[in-house]
């Protein structure tokens, strides 16, 4: 065949491997992110390669919401995160795993409204006589985005009769809800480019001031300060509503707007039409 | 011709139609490039009055330009624009003077105001404020 | 109507415009056979032009600096007046011209108007093609968000597998180690000043070997009956007895344009999230790679290539191999025939092509 052979002359094979040189460079293919561009601690490094107990925390915190956010081991167990040499060094702040007694400390540390009211609680005042821990509920590596699901029939049963659990859990039922519709709205307004950092700070307070309620154990106050926080997620949700009315209106422009192109579409098919 | 009507007919349709296009694309381009009043519109700044010694001014922006509070050794207080009535450019004030000068063509203003020497043709505008319980509320 | 006729004669006695008019518009004749597909390259040329005047509006109000590019864009989608509009408009518009260009390369392609004599015409456009590609990688960085900054590092490593050059062409692009600012920097230069410039001077080379061989006939129909002999000397291609392009075929340009433009404003007032995940709305975290990152739909083939082949290198040399071939086309299918009916081999590799990087693509997006 002719068009084989001229690949033989020595121009058409310059001009081939330059233009090939210059497709790959100006080609950019993606390729799967090197793992040496995300810097993890060195506790991570070391303990996500080591077996069974020593390893499973790595695992089971690699699902937990600390991890999303970037909360690795040394945050809770102190040492050094970046010094293999010093990572478990007492000296250098690392406190190994904590006693029992000593768990609510050891997450009140970030967490130290809840530990005020736990402390208060009839949960806490039977911390080391048979009463939970934070552990109890929220496991310890594998924690997850803290919702009503916590308590259960199966988690609280463990100690006593689910009665006043169900209580309390009924109490915060309602307002739970309007926090989970809100918190969706806010994300999907954020996945289409919507400001939503007001609003999603203003939530996350008042999601937080409410579930630290139920550390109190106590239905009383979580009904009572429910009304409040059920005031500010109106102002939340009135302000959703305004994005949502104005969404609203752009779809109904945006109606108009493409029935015009379609109609101009027509108009210029018809006058097309009149020349043939 | 049939089509000669048609065609006249389906002209005129046609350009009302890019008419009524065209004027819906420029007005959304018109509102984006158009400067915003709305933030900068009747904002309220406040001052306290320990804030402004005797025979000192204050120098500050309001409603998106420059604006200037003077407390006279009378010990009377003023909110002025600070933009010379000449060419726009800032004036100054001389506390050794107890005036304004404008550094550009030497014009000069009273504390209230009104010019006393040079090219300015107007005196500067005041702004409207008010004091109550030791706090300066400008606008 | 006394003014307008007042003004033409007074501009066509200094420039000849009625000569002009006749030679370029209606006395410009267009074979009588000829299909709705030759419309898409007024189509795309429109679609240059709104992502042109979109690009400039955003510019108006866009930081091209690392600290304030996120929330730059952040004030255009919420602050700013049909900011949202300007930025969808853009967005989308990139994304159209990608698709349009692709189905106008397939017509192309498939009624054989890259052979002789229109060989050049091929490689402007496959050109134009490759820097489509790259203005498009380039303007993706821009906004600063957590896709914008990982789908940049993942793309730039690619050029890592080069051998010899691959690394310090990957510092070059990256204009250090690591994407950072000095990236936003030099890719905002290419994005609204080096590749728009060319891309221009490419279509006026585009548009000038157009016109200078003059339009192909549609292989379709009587008279394709014997492909015509190859002229051993210049010859203008023209149609006696065609239609003229101006009123005939401009009012199909049109009506494409407006097809085009009703599909295209569909997409932003009822799907602008089609082309953005929730991380196009996190502003860039250097030290927090989000799960499944992934390339546009239009790259999606090309990663999933690479994810086959264990090696990078031999990945990356398919699809350039792959690619080379595509531009050096007309010098390989020489024969003069146009008929894709009556091309069996060339139906079948394009089929085959077509289905191969559709499939590629699929896979590519749930992998």
């Amino acid at each position: 065949m002719t068009e084989l052979s001229q690949l033989r002359r020595p121009s058409l094979r310059v001009a081939l491997g330059a233009l090939a040189l210059a497709t790959l460079a100006a080609f950019a293919a993606p390729r799967p992110a090197l793992a040496a561009e995300q810097p993890e601690t060195v506790c991570i490094q070391c303990h996500g390669s080591l077996p069974d107990k020593l390893g499973a925390p790595v695992k089971l915190w690699r699902t937990s919401i600390h991890a999303e956010n970037g909360i690795s081991c040394n945050a809770c167990h102190g040492g050094d995160p970046k010094d293999a040499a010093d990572a478990m060094n007492r000296s250098r702040g690392f406190l190994g795993a904590p006693k029992e007694t000593d768990i609510p400390a050891f997450c009140g540390r970030c967490h130290p409204g809840v530990l005020k009211d736990y402390l208060a609680s009839a949960h806490g005042k039977r911390l080391g006589q048979g009463g939970p821990t934070c552990f109890t509920c929220h496991s310890n590596h594998a924690i997850q985005k803290a919702s009503l699901t916590l308590i259960n029939e199966k988690s609280c049963t463990r100690c006593h009769s689910f009665e006043r659990a169900r209580a309390i859990r009924d109490a915060m039922l309602q307002t739970e809800g309007y926090i989970v519709n809100i918190d969706a709205r806010i994300k999907g307004f954020q996945a289409q480019g919507v400001d939503t950092d007001r609003l999603g700070k203003g939530l996350f307070a008042t999601r937080n001031r409410f579930h630290t309620l139920f550390h109190d154990v106590n239905v009383t106050r979580v009904k009572a300060e429910s009304t409040q926080i059920n005031v500010e997620l109106a102002k939340l949700d009135q302000d959703l509503k305004v994005i949502e009315e104005a969404r609203a209106k752009r779809k109904t422009v945006g109606a108009f707007v493409i029935a015009g192109a379609l109609l101009l579409a027509g108009l210029f098919h018809l006058m097309k039409k009149t020349f043939d | 011709m049939e089509n000669d009507g048609r065609r006249k007919f389906l002209g005129v349709c046609l350009a009302g139609a890019t008419a009524a296009a065209a004027a819906a694309a420029a007005y959304p381009v018109f509102r984006y490039l158009a400067p915003r009043s709305d933030a900068l519109g009747a904002k309220k700044l406040e001052f306290a009055v320990s804030d402004l010694p005797e025979g000192e001014a204050k120098f500050f922006e309001y409603a998106g330009s420059s604006a200037v509070l003077v407390k006279t050794s009378a010990g009377a207080v003023v909110a002025l624009s600070a933009v010379c009535t000449h060419l726009g450019c800032i004036v100054q004030w001389e506390k050794d003077k107890q005036d304004f000068l404008c550094p550009c063509h030497g014009g000069r203003y009273s504390p209230d105001g009104a010019v006393t020497a040079g090219p300015p043709p107007r005196p500067l505008a005041k702004i409207p404020f008010t004091v109550e319980n030791g706090k300066i509320t400008v606008g | 109507m006394g003014l307008f006729k007042r003004l033409y004669d007074w501009i066509d006695l200094r420039i000849g415009a009625r000569e002009i008019v006749k030679k370029e518009l209606t006395g410009y004749l267009l074979p009588r056979n000829i299909n709705e597909w030759y419309s898409l390259g007024s189509v795309l040329l429109v679609i240059f032009a709104l992502q042109v005047l979109t690009g400039m509006l955003l510019m108006v109000y866009y930081v091209p600096d690392a600290e304030k590019a996120f929330k730059s864009v952040t004030f255009i989608m919420n602050d700013l007046p049909y900011g949202w509009l300007i930025r969808l408009c853009h967005a989308v518009g990139s994304n159209m011209m990608v698709a349009v260009l692709l189905l106008h390369m397939l017509s192309t392609l498939t009624m054989g108007s890259f052979k002789k004599p229109r060989e050049l015409n091929w490689v402007t456009g496959f050109i134009l093609f490759t820097l489509v590609q790259g203005i498009s990688l380039t303007g993706y960085l821009l906004p600063w968000s957590q896709l914008s900054f990982w789908a940049t590092t993942v793309a730039t490593n690619s050029a890592a597998a080069i051998p010899v050059v691959g690394p310090y062409l990957v510092e070059f692009l990256r204009g250090g180690k690591l994407v950072g600012p000095p990236t936003l920097g030099r890719f905002f230069a290419m994005h609204v000043a080096v590749i728009p410039v060319i891309i221009a001077a490419t279509i006026g080379a585009h548009l000038f070997l157009l016109k200078r061989t003059g339009i192909s006939t549609p292989p379709f129909g009587p008279q394709e009956a014997s492909p015509p002999a190859p002229a051993s000397s210049y010859h203008y291609e023209s149609h006696p007895g065609g239609i003229p392009f101006f009123p005939n075929y401009a009012l199909q340009d049109l009506t494409s344009i407006c097809v085009y433009f009703a599909v295209f404003l569909a997409v932003v007032f009822y799907a602008p999230n089609l082309l953005f995940t929730p991380d196009a709305f996190v502003p860039a975290n250097p030290f927090q790679t989000p799960a499944h990152i992934k390339p546009e739909w239009y790259f999606l083939a090309n990663y999933q290539t690479l994810k086959i082949f264990p090696s990078e290198l031999l990945g990356l040399s398919v699809q350039a191999a792959a690619m080379t071939f595509l531009a050096l086309l007309p010098f390989v299918d020489r024969s003069p025939q146009r008929n894709p009916l009556k091309r069996p081999l060339f139906l079948a590799c394009t089929i085959g092509g077509i289905l191969l990087w559709i499939g590629l693509t699929i896979w590519g997006h749930f992998s």
